[in-house]
Protein backbone atom coordinates (compact mmCIF):
# COMPACT_ATOMS: atom_id res chain seq x y z
CA UNK A 1 0.00 0.00 0.00
CA UNK A 2 2.87 2.44 -0.85
CA UNK A 3 2.21 5.34 -2.30
CA UNK A 4 2.33 4.95 -5.90
CA UNK A 5 4.84 7.01 -8.60
CA UNK A 6 3.26 9.73 -9.98
CA UNK A 7 0.11 7.95 -11.07
CA UNK A 8 -3.11 10.14 -10.57
CA UNK A 9 -6.06 8.23 -9.57
CA UNK A 10 -10.06 9.19 -9.81
CA UNK A 11 -11.72 8.89 -6.32
CA UNK A 12 -15.04 9.89 -5.23
CA UNK A 13 -15.98 12.23 -2.27
CA UNK A 14 -19.19 11.52 -0.46
CA UNK A 15 -19.51 14.67 1.72
CA UNK A 16 -22.02 15.37 3.82
CA UNK A 17 -23.36 18.96 3.09
CA UNK A 18 -25.29 21.26 5.90
CA UNK A 19 -26.54 25.12 5.41
CA UNK A 20 -28.72 25.53 8.45
CA UNK A 21 -29.95 28.94 6.38
CA UNK A 22 -31.18 26.14 3.52
CA UNK A 23 -31.28 22.72 4.58
CA UNK A 24 -33.88 20.77 6.75
CA UNK A 25 -31.13 18.18 7.61
CA UNK A 26 -27.78 17.03 6.56
CA UNK A 27 -27.44 15.90 3.35
CA UNK A 28 -24.34 14.01 0.82
CA UNK A 29 -22.85 15.64 -1.50
CA UNK A 30 -20.47 13.32 -4.52
CA UNK A 31 -17.29 15.16 -5.86
CA UNK A 32 -15.14 13.14 -8.19
CA UNK A 33 -11.52 14.10 -7.48
CA UNK A 34 -8.09 13.31 -9.45
CA UNK A 35 -5.99 12.59 -7.12
CA UNK A 36 -2.26 12.91 -6.29
CA UNK A 37 -1.04 9.50 -4.82
CA UNK A 38 0.71 10.85 -1.81
CA UNK A 39 -2.77 13.06 -1.26
CA UNK A 40 -4.23 13.25 2.08
CA UNK A 41 -8.12 13.26 2.84
CA UNK A 42 -7.58 17.40 3.87
CA UNK A 43 -6.04 17.90 0.44
CA UNK A 44 -8.83 16.63 -1.43
CA UNK A 45 -11.47 18.37 0.43
CA UNK A 46 -8.86 21.79 0.20
CA UNK A 47 -9.21 21.17 -3.66
CA UNK A 48 -12.96 20.55 -3.84
CA UNK A 49 -13.22 23.74 -1.73
CA UNK A 50 -10.68 25.16 -4.08
CA UNK A 51 -11.46 23.79 -7.69
CA UNK A 52 -14.56 22.36 -7.73
CA UNK A 53 -17.35 24.27 -4.62
CA UNK A 54 -16.31 26.69 -2.69
CA UNK A 55 -19.67 26.74 -0.13
CA UNK A 56 -17.67 23.35 1.15
CA UNK A 57 -16.71 24.65 4.81
CA UNK A 58 -14.57 22.40 6.53
CA UNK A 59 -11.58 22.89 10.17
CA UNK A 60 -7.99 22.47 8.98
CA UNK A 61 -5.23 24.23 10.43
CA UNK A 62 -1.45 22.85 10.69
CA UNK A 63 -1.44 20.24 8.49
CA UNK A 64 0.94 18.17 10.83
CA UNK A 65 -1.10 16.32 13.25
CA UNK A 66 -0.24 19.00 16.20
CA UNK A 67 -3.73 21.34 16.56
CA UNK A 68 -6.44 18.57 16.41
CA UNK A 69 -8.18 21.54 13.79
CA UNK A 70 -9.32 18.42 11.41
CA UNK A 71 -11.27 15.39 13.15
CA UNK A 72 -13.74 14.01 10.72
CA UNK A 73 -15.35 10.44 10.40
CA UNK A 74 -13.69 8.81 7.19
CA UNK A 75 -15.58 5.70 6.41
CA UNK A 76 -17.10 5.66 9.14
CA UNK A 77 -13.73 5.94 11.51
CA UNK A 78 -12.88 8.87 13.25
CA UNK A 79 -9.66 10.86 11.84
CA UNK A 80 -7.37 13.66 11.19
CA UNK A 81 -8.01 14.48 7.66
CA UNK A 82 -4.64 16.20 7.74
CA UNK A 83 -2.89 12.50 8.50
CA UNK A 84 -5.03 10.12 6.86
CA UNK A 85 -3.68 8.66 3.55
CA UNK A 86 -5.76 8.21 0.09
CA UNK A 87 -3.33 5.39 -0.36
CA UNK A 88 -5.26 3.28 2.39
CA UNK A 89 -9.21 3.91 1.06
CA UNK A 90 -10.44 2.42 -2.66
CA UNK A 91 -12.43 4.63 -5.02
CA UNK A 92 -14.79 5.53 -2.57
CA UNK A 93 -14.54 7.74 0.20
CA UNK A 94 -17.05 9.38 2.57
CA UNK A 95 -16.69 12.61 4.35
CA UNK A 96 -18.74 12.98 7.34
CA UNK A 97 -18.17 15.57 10.64
CA UNK A 98 -16.80 14.23 13.62
CA UNK A 99 -19.98 11.97 14.78
CA UNK A 100 -21.79 12.52 18.23
CA UNK A 101 -21.79 16.23 18.04
CA UNK A 102 -24.34 19.16 16.63
CA UNK A 103 -23.60 20.07 13.42
CA UNK A 104 -23.20 23.96 12.56
CA UNK A 105 -22.10 23.55 9.49
CA UNK A 106 -20.51 20.77 5.96
CA UNK A 107 -17.90 19.34 8.55
CA UNK A 108 -18.13 21.45 11.27
CA UNK A 109 -19.28 21.09 14.13
CA UNK A 110 -20.39 22.75 17.39
CA UNK A 111 -17.17 22.39 20.08
CA UNK A 112 -18.40 24.04 23.43
CA UNK A 113 -20.28 21.21 24.30
CA UNK A 114 -16.96 19.85 24.37
CA UNK A 115 -14.83 22.89 25.81
CA UNK A 116 -17.65 22.92 29.33
CA UNK A 117 -16.79 19.59 29.93
CA UNK A 118 -13.26 20.35 29.72
CA UNK A 119 -13.36 23.35 31.91
CA UNK A 120 -15.70 21.58 34.43
CA UNK A 121 -12.36 19.35 35.33
CA UNK A 122 -10.16 22.57 35.82
CA UNK A 123 -7.28 21.36 33.43
CA UNK A 124 -4.68 23.65 35.40
CA UNK A 125 -2.51 23.00 38.47
CA UNK A 126 -4.12 24.29 41.66
CA UNK A 127 -2.31 25.04 44.34
CA UNK A 128 -3.59 26.64 47.35
CA UNK A 129 -0.23 28.94 47.91
CA UNK A 130 1.51 30.08 44.42
CA UNK A 131 5.04 29.84 44.98
CA UNK A 132 6.87 33.54 45.06
CA UNK A 133 8.84 34.10 42.27
CA UNK A 134 12.01 34.31 44.49
CA UNK A 135 11.52 30.84 45.47
CA UNK A 136 11.88 29.54 42.12
CA UNK A 137 10.40 27.52 39.54
CA UNK A 138 8.61 24.46 40.52
CA UNK A 139 10.94 20.83 39.70
CA UNK A 140 9.79 17.41 38.86
CA UNK A 141 11.90 14.47 38.53
CA UNK A 142 12.16 12.22 35.03
CA UNK A 143 9.18 9.88 37.25
CA UNK A 144 7.59 13.04 38.16
CA UNK A 145 6.99 14.03 34.98
CA UNK A 146 6.80 10.11 33.31
CA UNK A 147 3.39 10.26 35.47
CA UNK A 148 1.72 12.26 33.62
CA UNK A 149 3.28 12.99 30.54
CA UNK A 150 1.30 10.75 28.04
CA UNK A 151 -1.98 12.20 29.45
CA UNK A 152 -0.47 15.40 28.17
CA UNK A 153 -0.04 14.48 24.97
CA UNK A 154 -3.99 15.37 24.32
CA UNK A 155 -4.23 17.73 21.39
CA UNK A 156 -8.19 18.52 22.14
CA UNK A 157 -8.75 17.03 18.50
CA UNK A 158 -12.28 15.38 19.79
CA UNK A 159 -12.06 11.98 17.80
CA UNK A 160 -12.23 9.69 21.19
CA UNK A 161 -15.77 11.52 21.53
CA UNK A 162 -16.84 10.47 18.01
CA UNK A 163 -15.71 7.03 18.92
CA UNK A 164 -17.21 6.57 22.23
CA UNK A 165 -20.52 4.77 22.73
CA UNK A 166 -21.50 5.97 26.07
CA UNK A 167 -20.88 9.95 24.50
CA UNK A 168 -23.64 8.53 22.16
CA UNK A 169 -25.94 7.85 24.32
CA UNK A 170 -25.27 9.71 27.58
CA UNK A 171 -25.25 13.21 27.05
CA UNK A 172 -23.87 14.43 30.59
CA UNK A 173 -20.89 11.85 30.86
CA UNK A 174 -17.90 14.23 30.79
CA UNK A 175 -16.23 11.75 28.13
CA UNK A 176 -12.45 10.39 27.06
CA UNK A 177 -10.38 13.48 26.79
CA UNK A 178 -11.79 15.99 29.55
CA UNK A 179 -11.36 13.11 32.08
CA UNK A 180 -7.81 12.35 30.78
CA UNK A 181 -6.85 16.06 30.86
CA UNK A 182 -8.41 16.17 34.71
CA UNK A 183 -6.25 12.29 35.32
CA UNK A 184 -3.40 14.45 34.17
CA UNK A 185 -3.17 17.40 36.64
CA UNK A 186 -4.06 14.87 39.37
CA UNK A 187 -1.44 12.98 38.48
CA UNK A 188 0.93 16.20 38.28
CA UNK A 189 2.83 16.33 41.54
CA UNK A 190 3.39 20.15 41.00
CA UNK A 191 -1.53 20.16 41.68
CA UNK A 192 -3.24 20.01 45.03
CA UNK A 193 -6.86 20.05 43.32
CA UNK A 194 -7.42 16.23 43.16
CA UNK A 195 -10.39 16.31 45.74
CA UNK A 196 -11.84 18.95 43.58
CA UNK A 197 -11.57 17.42 40.34
CA UNK A 198 -12.62 13.89 42.40
CA UNK A 199 -16.09 15.30 42.97
CA UNK A 200 -16.41 16.08 38.93
CA UNK A 201 -15.44 13.27 38.64
CA UNK A 202 -18.56 11.32 41.19
CA UNK A 203 -20.64 13.82 39.67
CA UNK A 204 -23.30 13.95 37.16
CA UNK A 205 -20.66 13.37 34.09
CA UNK A 206 -19.25 10.53 36.12
CA UNK A 207 -16.12 8.92 34.83
CA UNK A 208 -18.58 5.35 36.04
CA UNK A 209 -20.45 6.19 33.34
CA UNK A 210 -17.65 5.06 31.31
CA UNK A 211 -17.68 1.06 30.25
CA UNK A 212 -14.58 0.38 29.08
CA UNK A 213 -15.16 0.03 25.41
CA UNK A 214 -12.00 1.05 24.49
CA UNK A 215 -12.69 2.77 21.62
CA UNK A 216 -11.62 5.99 22.75
CA UNK A 217 -7.93 4.84 22.71
CA UNK A 218 -8.03 2.72 19.03
CA UNK A 219 -8.96 6.46 17.48
CA UNK A 220 -6.38 8.62 19.65
CA UNK A 221 -3.45 9.87 16.97
CA UNK A 222 -1.35 11.16 20.01
CA UNK A 223 -1.29 7.94 21.98
CA UNK A 224 -3.11 9.38 24.43
CA UNK A 225 -4.99 5.62 25.68
CA UNK A 226 -7.37 7.88 27.32
CA UNK A 227 -9.37 4.72 28.00
CA UNK A 228 -6.80 4.19 30.63
CA UNK A 229 -6.77 7.64 32.00
CA UNK A 230 -10.33 7.15 32.88
CA UNK A 231 -9.77 4.17 34.22
CA UNK A 232 -7.39 4.64 36.80
CA UNK A 233 -8.86 7.99 37.40
CA UNK A 234 -12.22 5.52 38.11
CA UNK A 235 -10.14 4.02 40.71
CA UNK A 236 -8.30 7.29 42.26
CA UNK A 237 -11.76 8.47 42.89
CA UNK A 238 -12.79 5.59 44.79
CA UNK A 239 -9.80 5.91 46.79
CA UNK A 240 -10.52 9.26 47.25
CA UNK A 241 -14.35 8.71 48.11
CA UNK A 242 -13.53 6.00 50.55
CA UNK A 243 -10.43 8.46 52.33
CA UNK A 244 -13.45 11.34 52.51
CA UNK A 245 -14.94 9.36 55.23
CA UNK A 246 -11.42 9.37 56.85
CA UNK A 247 -9.94 12.21 56.82
CA UNK A 248 -12.22 15.55 57.61
CA UNK A 249 -11.92 17.16 53.86
CA UNK A 250 -10.36 21.24 53.89
CA UNK A 251 -12.19 23.18 51.52
CA UNK B 1 -33.17 6.46 41.08
CA UNK B 2 -30.41 7.86 39.38
CA UNK B 3 -29.02 10.34 41.92
CA UNK B 4 -28.71 6.63 44.55
CA UNK B 5 -26.45 4.91 41.91
CA UNK B 6 -24.70 7.92 41.44
CA UNK B 7 -23.60 8.27 44.98
CA UNK B 8 -23.43 4.46 45.41
CA UNK B 9 -21.08 3.99 41.88
CA UNK B 10 -18.12 3.65 43.90
CA UNK B 11 -19.19 0.40 45.98
CA UNK B 12 -21.39 -1.36 42.69
CA UNK B 13 -17.56 -0.32 41.02
CA UNK B 14 -15.40 -2.04 43.38
CA UNK B 15 -17.95 -4.94 43.65
CA UNK B 16 -17.83 -5.48 39.62
CA UNK B 17 -13.87 -5.48 39.85
CA UNK B 18 -13.75 -8.04 42.55
CA UNK B 19 -16.20 -10.08 40.34
CA UNK B 20 -14.70 -9.82 37.12
CA UNK B 21 -11.10 -10.43 38.35
CA UNK B 22 -11.85 -12.95 40.98
CA UNK B 23 -14.91 -14.40 39.37
CA UNK B 24 -13.54 -15.02 35.94
CA UNK B 25 -10.34 -16.74 37.40
CA UNK B 26 -12.76 -19.15 39.45
CA UNK B 27 -14.99 -19.94 36.98
CA UNK B 28 -13.25 -22.37 34.06
CA UNK B 29 -12.03 -24.68 37.24
CA UNK B 30 -15.85 -24.66 38.35
CA UNK B 31 -17.34 -24.99 35.17
CA UNK B 32 -15.11 -27.83 34.01
CA UNK B 33 -15.78 -29.67 37.41
CA UNK B 34 -19.23 -29.11 38.44
CA UNK B 35 -20.84 -27.76 35.68
CA UNK B 36 -19.78 -30.67 33.15
CA UNK B 37 -16.99 -32.69 34.03
CA UNK B 38 -19.21 -34.46 37.25
CA UNK B 39 -22.58 -34.56 35.07
CA UNK B 40 -21.31 -36.12 31.86
CA UNK B 41 -19.86 -38.63 33.95
CA UNK B 42 -15.94 -37.55 32.97
CA UNK B 43 -14.55 -37.72 36.76
CA UNK B 44 -13.15 -40.56 38.86
CA UNK B 45 -15.82 -42.22 40.80
CA UNK B 46 -16.79 -40.58 43.38
CA UNK B 47 -15.06 -37.16 42.79
CA UNK B 48 -18.01 -34.93 42.83
CA UNK B 49 -20.55 -37.71 44.56
CA UNK B 50 -22.65 -35.87 47.34
CA UNK B 51 -20.57 -37.24 49.99
CA UNK B 52 -17.10 -35.45 49.01
CA UNK B 53 -19.35 -32.38 47.04
CA UNK B 54 -20.63 -31.71 50.72
CA UNK B 55 -17.55 -31.98 52.70
CA UNK B 56 -15.14 -29.82 50.16
CA UNK B 57 -18.10 -27.16 50.00
CA UNK B 58 -18.35 -27.73 54.09
CA UNK B 59 -15.04 -26.51 54.66
CA UNK B 60 -14.09 -22.87 55.72
CA UNK B 61 -12.24 -22.30 52.34
CA UNK B 62 -14.79 -24.41 50.19
CA UNK B 63 -17.64 -22.23 51.68
CA UNK B 64 -16.00 -18.80 50.73
CA UNK B 65 -14.81 -20.58 47.37
CA UNK B 66 -18.43 -21.28 46.58
CA UNK B 67 -20.07 -18.13 48.00
CA UNK B 68 -17.55 -16.13 45.74
CA UNK B 69 -18.90 -18.16 42.84
CA UNK B 70 -22.23 -17.13 43.47
CA UNK B 71 -21.86 -13.50 44.57
CA UNK B 72 -19.18 -12.67 42.25
CA UNK B 73 -20.31 -13.18 38.59
CA UNK B 74 -23.55 -11.75 39.97
CA UNK B 75 -22.10 -8.39 40.53
CA UNK B 76 -19.68 -8.66 37.18
CA UNK B 77 -22.81 -9.64 35.13
CA UNK B 78 -25.16 -6.71 36.63
CA UNK B 79 -22.81 -4.10 35.62
CA UNK B 80 -22.25 -5.16 32.33
CA UNK B 81 -25.61 -6.06 31.51
CA UNK B 82 -26.72 -2.31 32.78
CA UNK B 83 -24.10 -1.33 30.65
CA UNK B 84 -25.48 -3.09 27.66
CA UNK B 85 -28.70 -1.88 28.68
CA UNK B 86 -28.03 1.72 28.39
CA UNK B 87 -25.77 1.28 25.22
CA UNK B 88 -28.83 -0.22 23.42
CA UNK B 89 -31.75 2.22 25.02
CA UNK B 90 -29.98 4.85 26.35
CA UNK B 91 -29.24 6.38 29.79
CA UNK B 92 -32.95 7.12 30.01
CA UNK B 93 -34.19 4.11 32.04
CA UNK B 94 -30.22 3.54 33.31
CA UNK B 95 -31.64 4.11 36.37
CA UNK B 96 -34.40 1.85 36.51
CA UNK B 97 -32.92 -1.19 34.64
CA UNK B 98 -29.30 -0.69 36.93
CA UNK B 99 -31.23 -1.19 39.96
CA UNK B 100 -33.26 -3.62 39.33
CA UNK B 101 -29.80 -5.72 37.58
CA UNK B 102 -28.13 -4.60 41.20
CA UNK B 103 -30.95 -5.76 42.94
CA UNK B 104 -30.95 -9.14 41.97
CA UNK B 105 -26.92 -9.48 42.32
CA UNK B 106 -27.82 -8.01 45.85
CA UNK B 107 -30.36 -10.99 46.96
CA UNK B 108 -28.48 -13.48 44.93
CA UNK B 109 -25.61 -12.63 47.28
CA UNK B 110 -27.92 -13.01 50.43
CA UNK B 111 -29.06 -16.07 49.75
CA UNK B 112 -25.59 -17.40 48.77
CA UNK B 113 -23.96 -16.31 52.26
CA UNK B 114 -27.52 -17.90 53.80
CA UNK B 115 -26.91 -20.71 51.03
CA UNK B 116 -23.64 -21.54 52.18
CA UNK B 117 -24.16 -21.49 56.21
CA UNK B 118 -26.57 -23.82 56.12
CA UNK B 119 -24.68 -26.15 53.94
CA UNK C 1 -25.31 7.35 5.82
CA UNK C 2 -25.88 8.19 9.22
CA UNK C 3 -28.04 7.48 12.16
CA UNK C 4 -28.85 10.17 15.17
CA UNK C 5 -26.86 10.20 18.84
CA UNK C 6 -28.41 11.44 21.75
CA UNK C 7 -29.95 14.55 20.59
CA UNK C 8 -28.12 16.36 23.31
CA UNK C 9 -24.73 14.34 22.94
CA UNK C 10 -22.30 16.96 22.93
CA UNK C 11 -24.86 19.53 23.06
CA UNK C 12 -23.45 23.30 24.90
CA UNK C 13 -25.46 24.73 27.84
CA UNK C 14 -25.35 27.95 25.83
CA UNK C 15 -26.62 27.20 22.36
CA UNK C 16 -24.59 28.73 19.73
CA UNK C 17 -25.89 31.77 17.35
CA UNK C 18 -27.06 29.45 14.42
CA UNK C 19 -28.92 26.04 14.29
CA UNK C 20 -27.23 23.29 13.89
CA UNK C 21 -28.32 19.92 13.18
CA UNK C 22 -28.46 16.63 15.33
CA UNK C 23 -25.90 15.01 16.39
CA UNK C 24 -25.01 11.40 14.25
CA UNK C 25 -23.22 8.42 14.21
CA UNK C 26 -22.31 6.52 11.26
CA UNK C 27 -24.75 3.65 10.10
CA UNK C 28 -22.62 0.60 11.17
CA UNK C 29 -20.99 2.40 14.52
CA UNK C 30 -22.54 -0.29 16.44
CA UNK C 31 -21.94 -3.01 14.08
CA UNK C 32 -18.44 -2.36 13.35
CA UNK C 33 -16.12 -5.42 14.43
CA UNK C 34 -14.53 -3.65 16.88
CA UNK C 35 -17.91 -2.13 18.74
CA UNK C 36 -19.32 -5.63 18.36
CA UNK C 37 -16.51 -7.42 20.41
CA UNK C 38 -16.71 -4.93 22.94
CA UNK C 39 -20.40 -5.74 22.66
CA UNK C 40 -20.13 -8.93 23.15
CA UNK C 41 -18.20 -8.37 26.19
CA UNK C 42 -20.43 -6.51 27.87
CA UNK C 43 -23.50 -9.59 26.83
CA UNK C 44 -21.04 -11.67 28.72
CA UNK C 45 -22.75 -10.42 31.53
CA UNK C 46 -25.89 -13.03 30.90
CA UNK C 47 -23.99 -15.88 30.99
CA UNK C 48 -22.09 -14.86 34.33
CA UNK C 49 -25.25 -13.78 36.28
CA UNK C 50 -26.94 -17.27 34.95
CA UNK C 51 -23.41 -19.16 36.41
CA UNK C 52 -24.35 -17.36 40.02
CA UNK C 53 -27.44 -18.48 40.00
CA UNK C 54 -26.88 -21.64 39.08
CA UNK C 55 -23.99 -21.63 41.40
CA UNK C 56 -26.89 -20.88 44.20
CA UNK C 57 -28.69 -23.94 43.32
CA UNK C 58 -25.70 -25.81 43.55
CA UNK C 59 -25.39 -24.55 47.35
CA UNK C 60 -28.76 -25.30 47.83
CA UNK C 61 -28.99 -29.00 46.32
CA UNK C 62 -25.67 -29.82 48.89
CA UNK C 63 -27.48 -28.29 51.58
CA UNK C 64 -30.60 -30.41 50.77
CA UNK C 65 -29.34 -33.95 50.50
CA UNK C 66 -28.11 -36.94 48.23
CA UNK C 67 -31.78 -36.65 46.44
CA UNK C 68 -31.40 -32.48 45.70
CA UNK C 69 -27.57 -33.18 44.59
CA UNK C 70 -28.44 -36.30 42.46
CA UNK C 71 -31.07 -34.49 41.16
CA UNK C 72 -29.29 -31.51 40.29
CA UNK C 73 -26.57 -33.68 38.30
CA UNK C 74 -28.96 -35.45 36.45
CA UNK C 75 -30.28 -31.34 35.42
CA UNK C 76 -26.61 -30.73 34.86
CA UNK C 77 -26.46 -33.45 31.94
CA UNK C 78 -29.62 -32.39 29.95
CA UNK C 79 -28.01 -31.20 26.51
CA UNK C 80 -29.31 -27.53 26.97
CA UNK C 81 -27.38 -27.12 30.83
CA UNK C 82 -24.35 -28.81 29.28
CA UNK C 83 -24.48 -26.23 26.32
CA UNK C 84 -24.68 -23.49 28.72
CA UNK C 85 -22.05 -24.67 30.44
CA UNK C 86 -19.92 -24.71 27.50
CA UNK C 87 -21.01 -21.24 26.93
CA UNK C 88 -20.30 -19.90 30.12
CA UNK C 89 -17.12 -21.03 30.20
CA UNK C 90 -16.08 -19.63 26.40
CA UNK C 91 -17.26 -16.21 27.96
CA UNK C 92 -15.35 -16.46 31.10
CA UNK C 93 -11.96 -17.02 28.76
CA UNK C 94 -13.32 -14.27 26.52
CA UNK C 95 -13.60 -12.09 29.42
CA UNK C 96 -10.21 -13.37 30.76
CA UNK C 97 -8.25 -12.36 28.02
CA UNK C 98 -9.72 -9.11 27.65
CA UNK C 99 -9.57 -7.70 30.71
CA UNK C 100 -6.65 -9.27 31.90
CA UNK C 101 -5.29 -7.20 28.63
CA UNK C 102 -6.61 -4.17 29.56
CA UNK C 103 -6.26 -3.96 33.42
CA UNK C 104 -2.59 -3.48 34.09
CA UNK C 105 -3.27 -0.18 31.61
CA UNK C 106 -6.19 0.74 34.37
CA UNK C 107 -3.61 1.00 37.34
CA UNK C 108 -2.48 4.66 38.08
CA UNK C 109 1.21 5.25 37.92
CA UNK C 110 0.84 6.11 41.69
CA UNK C 111 -1.53 6.26 44.35
CA UNK C 112 -0.28 8.49 47.37
CA UNK C 113 3.43 6.97 47.71
CA UNK C 114 2.71 3.45 46.44
CA UNK C 115 3.70 2.40 42.53
CA UNK C 116 1.85 -0.19 41.03
CA UNK C 117 4.57 -3.41 39.47
CA UNK C 118 5.63 -2.80 35.67
CA UNK C 119 2.74 -3.59 33.48
CA UNK C 120 4.04 -6.91 31.46
CA UNK C 121 4.76 -8.27 35.44
CA UNK C 122 0.83 -7.74 36.53
CA UNK C 123 -0.22 -8.91 33.01
CA UNK C 124 1.76 -11.98 33.51
CA UNK C 125 1.01 -12.27 37.76
CA UNK C 126 -3.11 -11.90 36.50
CA UNK C 127 -2.72 -15.26 33.87
CA UNK C 128 -0.25 -17.25 36.66
CA UNK C 129 -3.46 -16.54 39.29
CA UNK C 130 -5.85 -17.69 36.77
CA UNK C 131 -4.28 -20.75 35.87
CA UNK C 132 -3.02 -21.95 39.63
CA UNK C 133 -6.58 -21.16 40.92
CA UNK C 134 -8.10 -23.40 37.86
CA UNK C 135 -5.78 -26.18 38.40
CA UNK C 136 -6.36 -26.22 42.19
CA UNK C 137 -10.28 -26.48 41.54
CA UNK C 138 -9.19 -29.06 39.03
CA UNK C 139 -6.99 -31.33 41.50
CA UNK C 140 -9.46 -30.70 44.46
CA UNK C 141 -13.10 -30.89 42.59
CA UNK C 142 -11.84 -33.14 40.27
CA UNK C 143 -11.07 -35.85 42.51
CA UNK C 144 -7.52 -36.10 42.76
CA UNK C 145 -6.39 -34.57 46.34
CA UNK C 146 -7.82 -34.68 49.38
Amino acid sequence: MAADSGEMRKRTFVVTRFDPDKDEAPRTVTYDVACRPDWKVLDALNHIKDEIDPTLSHRWSCRMAVCGSCGMNVNGEPKLTCKTALSDYGDVVEVAPLANFPIVRDLVIEMDGFMEKFQSVKPWVIVAKEKAAEQGTYSQTPEELAAYKQFSMCINCMLCYAACPVVAKEPHFLGPAAIALGHRYNMDSRDEGAAERNEVFRGEGSVFHCSYANECSEVCPKGVDPAAAVNQAKLLAVVDWAGSFVVERKR
Amino acid sequence: MKTLLLRLEPVIWLLFGAGIMVGTMLLPGYLLTVGLGAPLGLLPEGALGYERAHAIASNPIGRLVLLGIIALPLWKGAHHLRALFADWLGHGPDGLIGSLLYAVAAVGSLLGIYAVLTL
Amino acid sequence: MARPSHPQAMTPHRPGSTRTAAPQVPDDFWTRRRMLTYLLFDATGLPYMLVGLLALRVAFALGRGPEAWARLMQDFSHPLYVAFHVLALIAAVFVGVRFFRLFPKAQPPRIGPAKPPPGLLIHAGLYAAWLGLTLVLLIVLGGLWP
